[in-house]
């Protein structure tokens, strides 16, 4: 497998993808005589350039349709745009409690104004190992691995949470905002989707933007470590008093270009509590080395097997069809080898397998319609 | 010439779709879209460099030189003459082929695209949708979302990026 390879490429055409639209909207902006020269010497740099353009006026002409299946008003949207941001947050604030309280050893720590996030942090610890206080949108709940286990956890928000052997997570969500914070140890999450309620999870000083991702938070005390799996993450500096303030901090996250770093599938940073190392390829395998090498499935739906497959590859598995998704199976898979179960699911009937660069798609076979696509 | 160039640009952004399908569905034909951006591509290049600095709307030669392949590829493949100034009956002689299908793929593709822009982060959709649903100025949308134009636009380029790349897994 060439993951570095993939990587690569995938942030590269992004890359151009970017340029391309930004190019695009400048010339249809009353570009001056020295912009309309630069855009065109980036065209003769490459034909993926000329592609990119294209493609990217097509998208425009797309996009003007496909705008006007949108239901709400713009007063709605822009209501709705100055409330929500999904997000997810790092503040180191608790660590040094929860290595007290976990007996890891706690290093050097700077002062800290999470004063708040302890108490709360300790106010449940003093309530024993586990709390629960689940009601219709509510959920409070701490989780925490057996010392000799992984343990998998489902979220009522359909978010599935994989622990190392004696990490803790947090978990606190309420009307407004899905909170997690990774206590200590490892974690592996793929996030539900629930646009109502931005995901917000605290690691240390840092806040992460997800858009329907896979990804690994590794605390330390050399720096916490996360890794995208699948999917695209930005990373924004925590407000100081969280969760406090996280109304406000909601309302301020306005400009991209404050985030700290921007990561795609494949990439990893490590998060000090002052900074954030440069973007690095992760090695994928020593990142999910702690999770179990065996997939065990009694009886359970393919979109839930697919997803534990997602944790390992930067090519998830994407059940498009819902009954396909529901269809309940049983078997044992490596888990390092997803393209076996993708053998499996292809030789059921009415199932197809689209293979896309970033991607895997299962799909019914009555929505097969490409040339791309094949029976496996 | 300008006001021509600039109904060529808005003509692709319209049928474009429609265009590369076309191209796509006859790879078999050994001409398809890779070809047409190849092409297009070897004669920007081979421009003087006077020619290019004599170009005053890059956008609007770009659009020329590829519909104008698009015109000599119909020619060669059909063996029938195109009015010289018909681009328009040419897309529409283009489409007419497999017109249900390319319905039916067209549909599809703006349902997925719709569905996309749903998916968008808030703020990001507001400014899409705003921006091409209801033809809001920048400063409009600016004014009501509280950002900067600079941000309104950033978030256009975000979301045509954005789409452009999730259709392309579709594809």
């Amino acid at each position: 497998m060439n993951d570095r390879g993939n990587f690569d490429a995938a942030r590269r055409a992004r890359r151009i993808t970017e340029q391309a639209a930004a190019w695009y909207i400048e010339q249809h902006d009353e570009p001056d005589t020295r912009s309309r020269a630069a855009f065109l010497a980036w065209l003769r740099q490459s034909p993926e350039h000329v592609a990119e353009y294209m493609a990217i006026a097509q998208m425009h002409g797309d996009l003007k349709s496909a705008a006007s299946l949108e239901k709400l008003t713009s007063d709605e949207l822009a209501e709705w745009a100055g409330r929500s941001n999904p997000v997810v947050l790092f503040p180191q604030h608790n660590i040094r409690h929860v290595d007290q309280r976990v007996g890891a050893s706690s290093g050097k720590w700077r002062a800290v104004a999470g004063a708040a996030v302890a108490a709360a942090v300790a106010a449940l610890a003093l309530l024993g190992g586990m709390h629960w206080r689940t009601s219709n949108l509510e959920t409070h709940q701490q989780v925490v691995a057996e010392a000799h286990a992984v343990r998998s956890v489902t979220l009522p928000d359909g978010t599935l949470v994989q622990l190392d052997k004696g990490s803790v997570i947090d978990v606190s969500f309420d009307a407004h905002y899905r909170r997690i914070d990774v206590v200590s140890g490892n974690a592996l999450f793929d996030v539900g989707k629930d646009p109502a309620r931005p995901m917000l999870v605290n690691v240390g000083g840092h806040v992460l933007q997800d858009i329907g991702t896979v990804f690994d938070v590794m605390r330390g005390t050399g720096g916490d470590t996360l890794t995208v799996i699948s999917g695209h993450v930005r990373v924004w500096n925590a407000p100081p008093a969280w969760p406090n303030e996280t109304k406000t901090f909601m309302d301020t996250l306005r400009d991209d270009s404050e985030a700290v770093a921007d990561l795609i599938a494949g990439q990893q940073v490590t998060m000090h509590s002052n900074h954030v190392s440069t973007v690095r390829a992760a090695p994928l395998n020593e990142v999910t080395a702690w999770l179990p090498t065996d997939i065990h499935f009694q009886r359970e739906t393919v979109g839930e097997v697919a997803r534990r497959f997602n944790a390992y590859t930067t090519t998830p598995l994407i059940i498009e069809d819902p009954r396909i998704a529901d269809m309940r199976i049983s078997g044992v898979f490596h888990a390092n080898n997803p393209q076996a179960f993708v053998t499996y699911l292809a030789s059921l009937p009415g199932v197809y397998v689209v293979q896309g660069g970033d991607r895997v798609r299962i799909v019914a076979s009555s929505s097969h319609g490409n040339d791309h696509a094949g029976k496996l | 010439m300008r006001e021509k160039h600039g109904k060529w640009s808005a003509l692709f952004a319209e049928k474009g779709a429609t265009l590369s399908n076309y191209f796509l569905r006859r790879v078999a034909h050994r001409w398809d879209a890779q070809d047409l951006v190849q092409e297009v591509y070897l004669r920007l290049l081979r421009m003087e460099s006077s020619d290019a600095e004599n170009i005053r709307n890059p956008e609007a030669y770009l659009f020329t030189v590829a519909a104008n392949l698009v015109k000599e590829h119909a020619v060669m493949r059909q063996q029938q003459p195109v009015g010289s100034d018909g681009l328009e009956e040419l897309f529409e002689q283009l489409s007419t082929p497999c017109s249900a299908e390319a319905n039916v793929d067209r549909e599809l593709r703006r349902q997925r695209l719709g569905a996309m822009i749903q998916r968008l982060s808030p703020k990001c959709r507001a400014v899409l949708v705003m921006h091409y649903r209801d033809d809001m100025s920048y400063r409009d949308i600016a004014e009501r979302l509280s950002i900067s134009t600079n941000m309104v636009k950033k978030y256009i380029v975000k979301g045509l990026a954005t789409c452009r790349q999730r259709m392309a897994d579709y594809e």
